[in-house]
C-alpha cells in the first residue's frame, strides 16, 4: 500500500515515516500543499494522511481540489485545528476520517487499516479474504489449513494488495508503484520472485498470471 | 418609558382640545357681546322713534301717538316694551300690560344699558336715556326680549362646537397618520434590530431618515468591530492551538517509542497530557462567541445534518442508529461555531458508548430543551450526584466523559442555560439535558 503523508513538521515526520514504514506502507511526503496536491493526483497512492495546516495551500483546498478533479482518495485528516466546525467544514470538504493532534500512532494506524478496509469494502478488524487471514499488526497470513505464516516486508504488502483488490487484474508496474515508495530503487521482475514465494505459501492457485497483462487474485477456489 | 408614538399622540391630542375649546369659549363670548350691542343700538333708535312721538300738553302731561311707533308696542307681551317717566308721570306701551320693569331716572343726554327679567321669564335688554324736549326732563328706556337671539346663538355655538369637533377629530386623525407615517423608520429598525439578533441579519440598512443615521452608523461600526474582533481572535486562538499542539504531538509520538525509561515516560505522558487537555480547554472557552450577536446562528437543518454526517463518519465502527425528533423552523439562540462544539462533544460521548441507539430531541417553548440519550452503560448514580453537585471538573472523568461535558458545561456557562445529567429511562444509558434561553 502506498501512502502520501503531507505534513510539514520534520519532526514529526520522520517519526511518523518509520512508524508506518514499519506497518508495511510504501511513504512518499510531501512537506507543503503544492506538492501535496501534485502528487495526490498522480492516482498512485492508496491512501493519503493530510494535514490540514500546510504552506503554501491548505489542506482544505488541496482536498477540495482533489474531489473536485473526480479524485476518490481515501484521505485522513490530521490537524491541530479540531473545533467540531472545522471537522465538519474536513467533512465537507471530503475527507475520509478526521485525527485531532496530538494522537497516538496505533490509532492512526488503525484508523488507516480502517479506512483502507472500507474503501476497498471489507468489513473492519483482520482482513478475511477467501478463506485468508491477514494480521496486520503482526504481518502473518493465516492458511485455510490453519497454518500460519510469517511475511517478509514486500510480501506482506504484496499480499495485503492482492487481498484488497480480489479479480482484480493487477501489471506489474501497478504492483510495483503501490508498493515502492519514491526512493526505494523498483525493478519490476522482483515482483515475479515475491509473486513465487506467496505461491509457495497460499498454493500454485491462488495467484493467476495473465501473459502480457499481469497477476490476479482469485478469491474462489 | 412611554412610546414615542402615545406621548406624541396625546401631547398633540390635548394641544389640539385646549385649542379648539380656547376658540370655541372667545367665539361664543363675543358673538353674544356683539348682539347685544347690535340690539342696543336699535333700542337706541326706537327710544329716538318714541321721543319724536312725545309731546306735551299744557299741563305737562305726556302725549304720545302709538300708531306711529310701531305695533309691537301695542301687542300685550309682544317682547318690545318702552317705559317714558318724568318727575310727574310714567307712562308704559300698552305691550307691557300691567307689569312693571325696574327703571331709572337718567339725566339729559345720558344712557345706562342693564339685564332684567321681564314679563313671562323673558330676559331683557332695557336702555335708558334722558332727553329734554320742550323744557321738559325726561328717560325713555326702551327694552326688548333677548330670548329669539339667544336662541339664535345657541344654535350658532352648538354648530360651531359641532363643526370644532370635527374639524378636531380629522385633524387628529390626521396627525396620527403623520406620527404613523413618520415612526415607519423607527419600527423598521427595531424589526432590523430582532433579526439582527436572530443571526439573520448582519447590519442595519442605512435607508433612514437623516436623524437616525449617526445610530445607525454607530450600531454598524459597533458591529463590524465586534465581528473583526471575534475573528481575529478565534483566528489567532486556532494558530495559538496549531503551535502548542506540533511540539505535543512530537513529544507523544516520542513517548510511544521505547528508548525512554519508564519513570520519567510517564511523568512525561501525563504532563504532556495535562498541557494539551488545559490550552483545549482554555482555547475553547475563548473562542466562545457567546451571545454577542455578531456570527452566524446554528441551524438545526443544515448544520445538524452535517454534524451528524461527520459524526459517522468518525464513527464507523459499530453501526448506531441515531433517532432525532426536531420540530420545524426552530430558531437557535446559539452562534454556529459553539453550537457545533457543544453538539459535538456531547454526540461524540453518546457515539462512543452507545451500542445500538442514541436518540436527539429537540423542543422549545420559553427556553431551548435538547435531550440526548444512549443505550450505552451510563454512569453510575454516585457519578451522575458527584457530577450535578459540583458541576463538570477537568480532572473529572466519568467513564470518558468527562473532558467533552466540561467544555459543553463551559458554552453552556457562557449561554446562561443549564445542564443535568442522569440514567436514561427510555434507552438505559447515559442521558444529558440542555436548557438555553431563548432571549438574552
Amino acid at each position: 500500500m502506498r501512502l502520501l503523508l503531507a505534513e510539514d513538521d520534520d519532526d514529526l515526520v520522520s517519526t511518523l515515516k518509520k512508524d508506518l514504514q514499519t506497518a508495511g506502507y510504501a511513504v512518499d511526503v510531501a512537506n507543503n500543499g503544492i506538492d501535496a496536491e501534485y502528487l495526490g493526483s498522480e492516482m498512485i497512492y492508496d491512501v493519503a494522511v493530510l494535514d490540514l495546516g500546510l504552506p503554501q495551500r491548505n489542506g482544505i483546498d488541496v482536498l477540495k481540489n482533489w474531489r473536485a478533479s473526480n479524485n476518490h482518495l481515501p484521505v485522513i485528516v490530521l490537524t491541530a485545528r479540531n473545533a467540531w466546525h472545522e471537522r465538519v467544514d474536513g467533512f465537507k470538504a471530503g475527507a475520509d476520517d478526521y485525527l485531532g493532534k496530538p494522537f497516538h500512532v496505533e490509532e492512526l494506524l488503525a484508523r488507516i487499516t480502517a479506512l483502507l478496509h472500507r474503501s476497498s469494502q471489507q468489513p473492519g478488524g483482520t482482513l478475511n479474504v477467501a478463506g485468508l487471514s491477514l494480521d496486520e499488526e503482526k504481518q502473518t497470513v493465516t492458511t485455510e489449513d490453519n497454518d500460519t505464516h510469517k511475511l517478509t516486508g514486500i510480501e506482506y504488502r504484496l499480499l495485503r494488495y492482492f487481498l484488497l483488490n480480489p479479480e482484480r487484474v493487477l501489471s506489474k508496474s501497478k504492483l510495483t508503484e503501490h508498493i515502492y515508495d519514491f526512493d526505494s530503487e523498483k525493478d519490476s521482475n522482483v515482483i515475479e520472485v515475491y509473486v513465487r514465494h506467496l505461491r509457495q505459501i497460499l498454493g500454485k492457485d491462488r495467484i493467476e498470471t495473465r501473459r502480457g497483462q499481469g497477476y490476479v487474485f482469485r478469491d474462489s477456489n | 418609558m412611554q412610546s414615542l408614538q402615545t406621548k406624541l399622540g396625546t401631547g398633540l391630542l390635548l394641544s389640539l382640545i385646549i385649542a379648539f375649546s380656547a376658540l370655541w369659549l372667545l367665539v361664543s363670548i363675543n358673538v353674544q357681546y356683539l348682539a347685544e350691542e347690535y340690539i342696543a343700538s336699535r333700542l337706541k333708535h326706537d327710544a329716538e322713534t318714541i321721543l319724536s312721538n312725545v309731546n306735551f300738553d299744557k299741563k305737562n302731561h305726556i302725549s304720545i301717538d302709538t300708531m306711529r311707533i310701531g305695533l309691537v308696542y301695542n301687542q300685550p307681551f309682544s317682547g318690545h316694551y318702552f317705559i317714558i317717566s318724568t318727575d310727574n308721570q310714567t307712562i308704559t306701551s300698552r305691550s307691557l300690560w300691567d307689569q312693571k320693569l325696574n327703571h331709572q331716572k337718567v339725566n339729559t343726554g345720558e344712557q345706562l344699558q342693564s339685564l332684567q327679567p321681564g314679563p313671562e321669564q323673558q330676559p331683557l335688554l332695557l336702555v335708558s336715556a334722558g332727553y329734554k324736549k320742550q323744557g321738559q326732563q325726561l328717560t325713555i328706556s326702551v327694552a326688548e326680549d333677548l330670548n329669539p337671539i339667544n336662541e339664535n346663538i345657541s344654535q350658532f355655538k352648538y354648530w360651531f362646537a359641532a363643526m370644532a369637533i370635527g374639524m378636531l377629530l380629522t385633524l387628529v386623525m390626521f396627525q396620527i397618520f403623520i406620527l404613523r407615517k413618520s415612526l415607519i423608520p423607527l419600527i423598521k429598525i427595531q424589526h432590523e434590530l430582532k433579526s439582527l439578533q436572530q443571526g439573520q441579519l448582519e447590519k442595519l440598512s442605512t435607508d433612514a431618515p437623516s436623524e437616525l443615521h449617526p445610530l445607525i452608523n454607530e450600531v454598524n461600526h459597533l458591529l463590524e468591530v465586534m465581528q473583526q474582533r471575534l475573528l481575529r481572535s478565534r483566528n489567532s486562538l486556532g494558530d495559538l492551538a496549531h503551535a502548542i499542539k506540533k511540539p505535543l504531538t512530537v513529544i507523544k509520538q516520542l513517548t510511544d517509542k521505547n528508548d525512554i525509561p519508564d519513570t520519567s515516560k510517564y511523568t512525561l505522558i501525563k504532563q504532556a497530557d495535562d498541557i494539551y487537555q488545559i490550552t483545549e480547554r482554555i482555547l475553547k472557552r475563548a473562542r466562545l462567541a457567546g451571545h454577542s450577536h455578531s456570527g452566524t446562528l446554528f441551524s438545526f437543518t443544515d448544520d445538524l445534518s452535517a454534524l451528524i454526517k461527520t459524526l459517522e463518519m468518525m464513527h464507523t465502527e459499530n453501526a448506531l442508529k441515531l433517532t432525532s425528533h426536531i420540530p420545524d423552523n426552530i430558531i437557535c439562540p446559539v452562534d454556529r461555531e459553539d453550537m457545533m462544539e457543544l453538539l459535538g462533544n456531547l454526540l461524540d460521548n453518546a457515539y462512543k458508548w452507545a451500542t445500538q441507539k442514541i436518540k436527539l430531541s429537540v423542543n422549545t417553548n420559553s427556553d431551548l430543551h435538547i435531550c440526548i440519550e444512549d443505550d450505552g452503560p451510563g454512569a453510575e448514580h454516585k457519578q451522575i450526584n458527584e457530577l450535578s453537585k459540583r458541576g463538570v471538573r477537568l480532572d473529572e472523568k466519568v467513564q470518558g466523559h468527562g473532558f467533552g461535558l466540561a467544555i459543553a458545561a463551559d458554552i453552556i456557562t457562557d449561554y446562561n442555560g443549564s445542564i443535568n445529567f442522569k440514567q436514561s429511562d427510555e434507552l438505559g444509558g447515559f442521558r444529558v439535558d440542555i436548557t438555553l434561553p431563548l432571549h438574552q
